[in-house]
């Protein structure tokens, strides 16, 4: 069976490179599909029985000398229920964006092919191979949008991280002579630490921590929604995924401990995806296009993962997979957002939009929720997830962590209220739009229905989350469906919930007591009449909206990290035009060149 | 079991419909302070229960749309259920079920309420109050969780109920780092309350008013109870953290007596933030952002750093 | 054997030379020509394939002969300057000159034999066809650039076959033989000193042709100078012919852990050279070139692990080779307009483009991960990061360059077609499984 989706996937990413747009948008959709049902037929190993076809759960591919080995483990179950419920509803959200078919469908299946590939290798030689494919595939993807500085600093930093990574695991084949997970044994001595430091921070590009992010806000501010609600939600996990892997599915976290006796590398990944989590978090408030804001903010959420890895802990690593399932819906929902609402308005900067909830409230509503998510208002998951993280700083006594993750967590309301004042709410520059396509409001949907379900039954999350934790040996917190006790304190979603419903009724009362009449817009006080010449004024107040803390923060915040970045760049390039200068041009001096070869050649063995 | 029950609900409504009553007339007996520390005499101390029952029975009530009436019910409702999940006087009410950052996040659900509503009602004004509001709520938090942190590693809980347990014997503030940490969270305190001279969100002069511009009538009465519990919800955060939620006697009687202490606590402190508003004039923002994030902090890192120094000592 | 391997030299050598008595009809006649020798090539392949090394001895009297001694590489390397030859053709269908058609064939021919020769003396004879077809071939474009890069390609090529003869003259004065498999068996007679600096004149003889730094001064020149179609057979003819040569000289005839080391970082400072200086470079077909540079080095690289990573290093040489002529061939196709207008062309540029920066599943990435495995298994940490940081350069002028070719002009059908065939050969030699076998066998004379 699962040769057969193997099969099926690869003939579907051929078919879709020819058919018109409409038909490649319904095949994409179907095939995307079919992971999924892979994985719900694998949930019989989580005790829940969906359907059956009797998909095996391993399989190994022999290429005459190669062997790829694959299988389905509770870990990559969990990343994988995240990752592909994106694909079906990014393929619907994209049958009305795109107007034709120009190659996004086929990379995009490749793409998703490529990490069902990652999911499954067992060694890591497959895990590589994989990894690579969707480098390029997401780089093609990228490559279409005809933007320089993405094309370069993407295909750049792809490179970057497949050379991390393939740097540690190079380490660890010639420690153990194999690729296979299963026969790697990690000893604590400098060449495995070395490996699994490279391999994490190879993963930490994909991961877009904090310095090696770079590339993110250029990547995702200039590419097409429904790939970056890909980019975001999913490659962004699948970094994670690696991480988690190599350190504790593989116990690189332990080894490093055990090698380092003060401060470990763990220690330092918590304090960078700390760092990261606060400084990408200011930069986004900071930012007017709505892309680059949701891909700091980004960049920040995905920094509490790591925070989570760091710490180690029980609390801190279900935290880090709660917070990951998370992101990757919530951040999904918001590209996807912002997708729909540039479809219909054609703009991306904040200032420029405003008003637009009126004109599409289900849009806003489905927003709505997952900026309660990501700023993390209780009850819904998103504090479940943060809250946890919190414990295990308090419970590690990580005193620098744990103030700087709580201030990111208040900044997140900053910009999450940048994006509904000047996007959603404000005055109304939009008056002639539209609610979003059907289709990519059902895609919107779909996505933001975990959020709702995993509100009230944080339970069940945990539930999920402790099989696949068990894969690396940890224990599963303890946890009722409603309520997640820790040493330290305890979070009873359903009281809080229940104590909210009541707390409405109040509040309704009142509501409810005076009728009241709905004015429009422009009918409001403005200390005075606005002058019949300026009728038209924008009463949108979102142009430089934190200027205050900007004047304040920029400075502290430049030059930014990409500048030393292009520093690098601008270094090799001088370096490069020296060197190049080499080749005179003159045949006399190749000639004298290759004399001198030929002393040198000839001085070096002899003397030898 | 029903009756426990019921009797739960009957303690909680009692404790909320007094948090809105102690506010309220902290209030008014807040604008009396006021007006005689102004030489003024001032309105009598029941003036805010006047003010909102003559909101409320107002019968022009204009609103923005859908999302304007977010504020309204979310505002009220998301204090109450802050101020519930608080230890008042040594009672746990729902603070078992939560901790200090469920309160800290919380406290998020009003604002976010009546952040949409301001925004939805189109004017700059609300807007520009609105960031002004999550800039000094940027501001405060740090200094203001880093005390909370020490007070949790401390004390080993991050439970709001544990902390004050833990300080039957000795409340945190005689603790020599704690001082220290309360003279910080009583500067955060100040900011959350809004007080001069961190009023800077609501302005009158300068952007009337600020987010709630555009609010009159039924929601304008809401926004005011929200204040009213407001001030009880953020004193008594304050109190529970340093003062042992003012609990002072053990047995028989001990729900009284503590009850009247934290009235007593909360009143002070209250007073306090009063005094320190009319003494002194509006920060501009990047004023009070410049004193939250770089005196404050440093001071509140101190403390954060001796209480770890104690802690693994 | 149904197809004598000679023939793989003779039927163009010979038809080279009837082409000026036939110059009516002289393009199809060399079309005709390719198309054999393509088959032969194939046919040559599957039989080494199947039966391992051939050797075979064409011997008229017994000093004067030809030895041919053809292992997995130079089989592969046969087919590749053959059926390339012939697709790479069509793009230059345009030329009527009969003596293009016949430098053409002779250069075809000379690298042919190169890979497929056991001789040393015959190596280098016909290294001096390739030379001098190459040479005119240059030039053949007529234009100022095209002359002066013919001139300092001659200047120099003349200046390294003179060092190939003197370091077989030094090898025959000793052995007084010129079969490379019989040096071989020998070699530990020769006079330590006199072995060394034969060695040193072979090396940078063969080493000018290999495009090696630094005696690679005429490659840009060159190569901006051609045009599109003769700079793609450069690329994955003779250039490689003459790597080829230098890792039988390496590994068959001198093999010791003093030259492997040399040639190692030989292929390091090229690799570096290369692609340092194909960073900044704005022309396409200069950066084209540099960038060939490097990946000759790594090249290099693959063949200088034999010693301990032999498992790895023949693969990774043979994927690199593949991968490279066929990738880099198709993109100096490109280099004619350096715009993907067709979708044919997007295709062709992107998969070469992918497969010289090591994407799977395409010929480049098996090359670059073997050759990885291989300097694991000698625990070379500080060349792999050297590989590693040509890599990202790599990455970065390619991404440029492949956003500078975005456009809607679209090249001629003689251009886009045989670009396009070119780059699927890096797709289809990652993907077929029996490519694998073939890299994995590890005949180059016995090792």
């Amino acid at each position: 069976m699962l040769d057969i989706i193997i099969a099926e996937l690869l003939l579907a990413i051929l078919i879709t490179f020819f058919v018109g747009k409409k038909l490649a948008a319904i095949i994409a959709f179907f095939i995307s599909l079919l992971p999924l049902v892979a994985l719900l037929d694998w949930a019989s190993m989580y005790g829940f029985k969906f359907i059956s076809f009797g998909i095996e759960k391993s399989m190994n591919i022999a290429i005459s000398g190669i062997t790829l080995h694959l299988a389905i483990t509770p870990l990559s179950w969990f990343f994988g229920i995240m990752i592909f419920s994106l694909f079906p509803a990014i393929m619907l959200f994209s049958y009305s964006f795109y107007d034709k078919n120009d190659g996004f469908y086929p990379f995009m299946l490749l793409a998703l092919f490529s990490s069902f590939g990652i999911l499954l290798a067992r060694d890591m030689l497959t895990l590589f191979l994989f990894w690579e494919m969707m480098s390029w595939s997401s780089f093609i993807l990228i490559y279409r949008n005809k933007d320089k500085e993405a094309t370069i600093i993407y295909l750049v930093f792809s490179t970057l991280s497949a050379f991390l990574i393939i740097f540690g695991i190079l380490l660890l084949y010639s420690q153990n002579n194999s690729l296979l997970f299963s026969e790697i044994n990690l000893t604590p001595n400098l060449e495995t630490v070395v490996a699994i430091i490279s391999m994490i921070s190879g993963f930490a590009v994909k991961a877009a921590l904090m310095p090696l992010h770079v590339w993110a806000p250029v990547v995702y501010s200039k590419s097409d929604e429904p790939f970056v609600a890909f980019l975001a939600g999913g490659l962004s996990k699948l970094g994670y995924y690696g991480m988690f892997l190599f350190m504790f599915s593989l116990p690189g976290a332990k080894i490093m401990e055990e090698y380092f006796s003060h401060i470990s590398p763990n220690y330092i990944l918590a304090v960078i995806g700390a760092l990261s989590a606060f400084i990408a978090t200011i930069i986004a408030f900071m930012q007017d296009d709505i892309r680059k804001l949701l891909a700091y903010s980004s960049i920040g959420q995905l920094g509490y993962i790591a925070v989570g890895l760091g710490i180690g802990s029980q609390l801190a690593i279900t935290g880090a997979l709660f917070q990951a399932f998370n992101h990757a819906f919530f951040k999904a929902v918001l590209f996807l957002a912002a997708g729909a609402v540039a479809y219909r308005t054609g703009k991306w900067k904040i200032s420029e939009l405003g008003g637009v909830a009126y004109k599409m409230p289900i849009t806003f509503t489905i927003a709505l929720l997952s900026i309660f998510t990501l700023a993390a208002i209780p009850i819904t998951s998103g504090f479940a997830a943060k809250w946890l993280l919190y414990e295990a700083a308090i419970k590690a006594k990580y005193i620098f962590v744990a103030p700087i993750m709580l201030i990111a967590g208040v900044g997140a309301f900053l910009y999450s209220f940048r994006i509904l004042y000047g996007v959603f709410l404000g005055g109304n520059n939009h008056p002639d739009i539209k609610e979003a396509p059907k289709s990519m409001l059902a895609a919107m949907f779909v996505l933001v229905l975990p959020m709702i379900i995993f509100v009230i039954f944080p339970g069940y999350a945990l539930d999920m989350m402790s099989r696949a934790l068990s894969d690396a040996g940890i224990a599963s917190i303890p946890h009722t469906v409603f309520t997640i006790k820790t040493s330290l304190a305890s979070y009873n979603a359903i009281a809080v919930l229940i104590t909210l419903i009541a707390a409405l009724i109040p509040a309704f009362l009142i509501y409810k007591s005076k009728p009241h009449r709905i004015v429009d817009f422009k009918d409001n006080y403005l200390a005075g009449e606005i002058p019949s010449k300026y009728e038209n004024i924008s009463m949108h107040a979102a142009h430089n909206f934190y200027k205050p803390v900007e004047d304040v923060m920029k400075p502290y915040f430049e030059p930014g990290t990409i500048e030393y970045y292009k520093g690098i760049y601008k270094g090799l390039a001088i370096l490069s035009n020296t060197l190049r200068k080499v080749y005179t041009g003159f045949t006399q001096d190749y000639a004298i060149y290759v004399a001198i070869f030929l002393l040198t050649v000839m001085g070096w063995l002899i003397w030898l | 079991m029903v009756i426990d029950l019921i009797i739960k609900i009957a303690i909680l409504t009692g404790y909320a419909i007094a948090g809105t009553a102690i506010g309220l007339l902290f209030m008014g007996i807040g604008r009396k302070i006021v007006a005689r520390v102004h030489n003024r005499v001032g309105p009598p101390f029941y003036q805010n229960f006047i003010d909102v029952a003559k909101l409320l029975s107002k019968k022009t009530n204009i609103s923005h749309g859908w999302i304007f009436d977010l504020a309204l019910l979310f505002s009220i409702s998301g204090i109450l259920l802050t101020l519930l999940f608080l230890p008042i006087g040594g009672v746990k009410l729902l603070s078992m079920d939560g901790d200090a950052f469920l309160v800290l996040y919380l406290l998020a659900i009003p604002s976010l309420g009546f952040a949409l509503g301001a925004g939805a009602s189109g004017n700059p004004n609300a807007g520009i109050g609105v960031m002004r509001a999550l800039v000094m709520l940027l501001s405060y938090e740090l200094p203001f969780v880093i005390t909370l942190i020490a007070l949790m590693i401390y004390y080993d809980t991050t439970s709001i109920a544990g902390i004050v347990e833990s300080q039957h014997s000795q409340w945190a503030i005689f603790i020599p780092p704690f001082l220290l940490a309360s003279a910080v969270a009583d500067m955060a305190l100040q900011g959350m309350l809004m007080e001069q001279p961190f009023d800077i969100p609501i302005a009158p002069h300068e952007i009337a008013s600020g987010p709630m511009v555009e609010f009159g009538g039924k929601y304008l009465g809401s926004l005011m109870i929200y204040k009213a519990i407001s001030i009880v919800v953020e004193t008594t955060f304050f109190v529970d953290l340093f003062f042992g939620g003012g609990v002072i006697a053990h047995g028989k009687f001990s729900g009284i007596v503590n009850f009247i202490s934290w009235l007593v606590l909360i009143f002070i402190f209250f007073t306090l933030a009063l005094l320190i508003n009319t003494a002194f004039p509006r920060f501009r923002i990047e004023q009070a952002f410049k004193f939250y994030w770089k005196y404050e902090t440093i001071l509140a890192t101190i403390s954060l750093i001796w209480v770890y120094w104690m802690v693994i000592t | 054997m149904v197809v004598h391997a000679v023939l793989l030299i003779a039927i163009p050598l010979l038809s080279a030379f009837l082409i000026p008595l036939i110059r009516k009809i002289s393009k199809w006649f060399t079309i005709s020509i390719l198309t054999l020798n393509s088959i032969f090539s194939i046919l040559v392949l599957f039989e080494v394939y199947n039966k391992g090394m051939i050797y075979e001895i064409i011997a008229f009297s017994p000093p004067v002969g030809i030895y041919l001694a053809i292992d997995n590489l130079s089989a592969l390397l046969a087919l590749i300057i053959n059926v390339f030859g012939a697709i790479n053709f069509v793009s230059t269908l345009k030329e009527k000159s009969f003596k293009f058609h016949m430098l053409y064939l002779l250069a075809i021919a000379g690298s042919t034999g190169i890979v497929i020769t056991g001789d040393i003396f015959n190596m280098f004879v016909f290294f001096e066809i390739t030379a001098v077809a190459s040479y005119a071939l240059v030039a053949s474009k007529k234009s100022e650039k095209a002359v002066e890069g013919a001139i300092k390609y001659m200047i120099l090529g003349s200046l390294g076959s003179t060092f190939i003869l003197m370091g077989i003259a030094l090898i025959y004065s000793q052995m007084k033989s010129l079969n490379i498999y019989d040096i071989a068996n020998r070699i530990s007679m020769m006079n330590e000193n006199i072995k060394w600096i034969s060695f040193a004149f072979l090396l940078t003889g063969i080493g000018v042709e290999a495009e090696l730094f630094p005696l690679n001064g005429w490659v840009p020149d060159v190569y901006e100078g051609a045009s599109s179609g003769i700079a793609s057979l450069l690329s994955f003819g003779p250039s490689k012919a003459a790597i080829y040569a230098i890792a039988r000289l390496l590994i068959v005839i001198f093999p010791s852990m003093h030259t492997y080391e040399i040639a190692l970082w030989i292929g390091v400072a090229t690799l570096l050279m290369g692609e340092i200086a194909a960073f900044m470079q704005t022309d396409a077909k200069r950066m084209l070139a540099y960038s060939s540079i490097g990946q000759m080095g790594l090249i290099l690289i693959a063949f200088s692990l034999v010693s301990q990573g032999i498992r790895y290093s023949i693969p990774a040489s043979f994927f690199l080779i593949v991968s490279h002529a066929s990738a880099k061939s198709s993109l100096f196709l490109l280099s004619h307009k350096n715009k993907m207008g067709s979708a044919l062309t997007k295709y062709g540029g992107i998969t070469a483009v992918l497969s010289l920066i090591g994407m799977p599943p395409l010929a480049g990435f098996w090359g670059k991960w073997y050759l990885f495995l291989g300097a694991a298994s000698e625990k070379l940490w500080l060349v792999i990061i050297l590989i590693f940081f040509s890599g990202i350069i790599e990455a970065a002028y390619f991404a440029r360059y492949l956003h500078r070719s975005i456009g809607e002009e679209k090249m001629e059908a003689s251009y886009a077609y045989p670009m396009a065939v070119l780059s699927t050969f890096s797709l289809a030699f990652g993907l077929l499984p029996f490519i694998y076998k073939m890299a994995n066998m590890h005949l180059l004379g016995g090792v």
